[in-house]
């Protein structure tokens, strides 16, 4: 993978909180993701949600590739 | 450094790590990550003790940033709150390529300080980075052609070593800055910092780390033996247990501790001298 993961969308409001600017979220964890993970989420400096996040890993790994959300980032 | 610094009241340096490179507001609303909200920080944390700004620079939605020009945004407001603080960029960045880890260092004008990291180590579960010695080597390089202190920061004993190692290359006094926690940072006992600090060769000034709940204790014991210490919410996000900090609150409390110990806090202009930084 080189695009961006298809876990990530960009949200203002979520988990509880609320942005003035939208802001990475984790279909996966069901959280905002920290600055450093979001650049592996958007596939930046080489860096491949494939090889490089342990979600997005779990994530298609899993049976039936059921999101688990809620989980620590 | 020793504890007979300790005992001569030799003034501690007080750095004030305002942001970070890893949480943002998912993590604590408050957290400052725009160049107006870091400038607001630094200005507090100064009038709270802190001589040195740590600054990382961020995009518009909290993101990472390494350009100069996002850099630069942040000097700028930093320097316009501040009186006579001393600003240290970082060069930190895991997973950027090495060629925006320069650029931190290009702002006009160059910082006084920045950070070099002196090794591998690991983030979260499936990235390292990696601080190979070449980029360390060119960095510094970098840093001394534009006369800016490198502060040499030792996440563990191999990158002591390798620091040691580099101790002949650095100006007078070298700087190290020694970090406690978890993963690949040093095990985070006083026993660790007490060995460290005995390591160390005559000359040396040293700066602590403790992330997390080792902010206060190690940070303190680095007080007691001569050392300096680094505070703010980049390292520590809580004040005490379920309780949120501010930088400032963070910065009072170090500058107050040094202070009941007998050592006064270091002015901007003392950092300087102790420091031998070129000026702002």
């Amino acid at each position: 993978m080189t695009e961006k993961c298809h876990h990530l969308t960009y949200r203002e409001a979520g988990d509880g909180m609320a942005f003035d600017e939208a802001r990475a979220f984790c279909t996966v964890t069901g959280s905002f993701v920290q600055p450093m993970r979001a650049d592996v989420c958007n596939a930046r400096y080489g860096l491949d949600p494939e090889t490089d996040c342990e979600f997005y890993v779990e994530a298609e790994s899993s049976p039936d590739g059921s999101e688990t959300g809620d989980r620590d980032r | 450094m020793t504890y007979e610094d300790y005992r001569d009241g030799k003034p501690v340096v007080i750095t004030a790590a305002l942001t970070g490179g890893v949480h943002g507001k998912e993590a604590h609303p408050d957290l400052p990550e725009a160049p107006g909200e870091i400038a607001t920080a630094a200005a507090a944390c100064e009038d709270a003790g802190a001589s040195v700004l740590h600054l990382h620079a961020r995009r518009d939605n909290g993101e990472r940033a390494f350009s100069t020009e996002r850099f630069q945004a942040v000097a700028d407001a930093v320097r316009d709150a501040t009186d006579e603080a001393v600003l240290q960029h970082s060069t930190g960045g895991t997973g950027a390529p090495d060629a925006l880890r320069h650029e931190p260092l290009r702002t006009d004008p160059a910082p006084e300080m920045a950070s070099l990291d002196m090794g591998p180590l690991n983030r979260y579960e499936r990235l390292t980075s990696e601080n190979t010695r070449g980029l360390v080597a060119s960095l510094h390089a970098e840093m001394r052609e534009r006369s800016i202190k490198p502060e040499l920061e030792v996440f563990n004993d191999g990158h002591f070593n390798e620091s040691l190692a580099m101790l002949e290359e650095l100006d007078d006094p070298p700087y190290l800055n020694f970090l406690f926690g978890g993963g690949t940072t040093s095990p985070p006992h006083p026993r660790t910092l007490l060995n460290r600090v005995e390591a160390l060769p005559e000359g040396v000034e040293f700066n602590v780390i403790g992330f997390g709940p080792h902010q206060l204790p190690l940070t303190t014991q680095s007080i007691l033996l001569g050392g300096h210490v680094r505070v703010g919410l980049e390292d520590n996000r809580y004040y005490e247990r379920g309780e949120l900090a501010t930088n400032e609150q963070l910065v009072a409390r170090a500058a107050r501790i040094a202070e009941e110990l007998g050592r006064p806090v270091a002015t901007p202009e003392e950092t300087r001298e102790l420091l031998g930084l070129r000026g702002r």
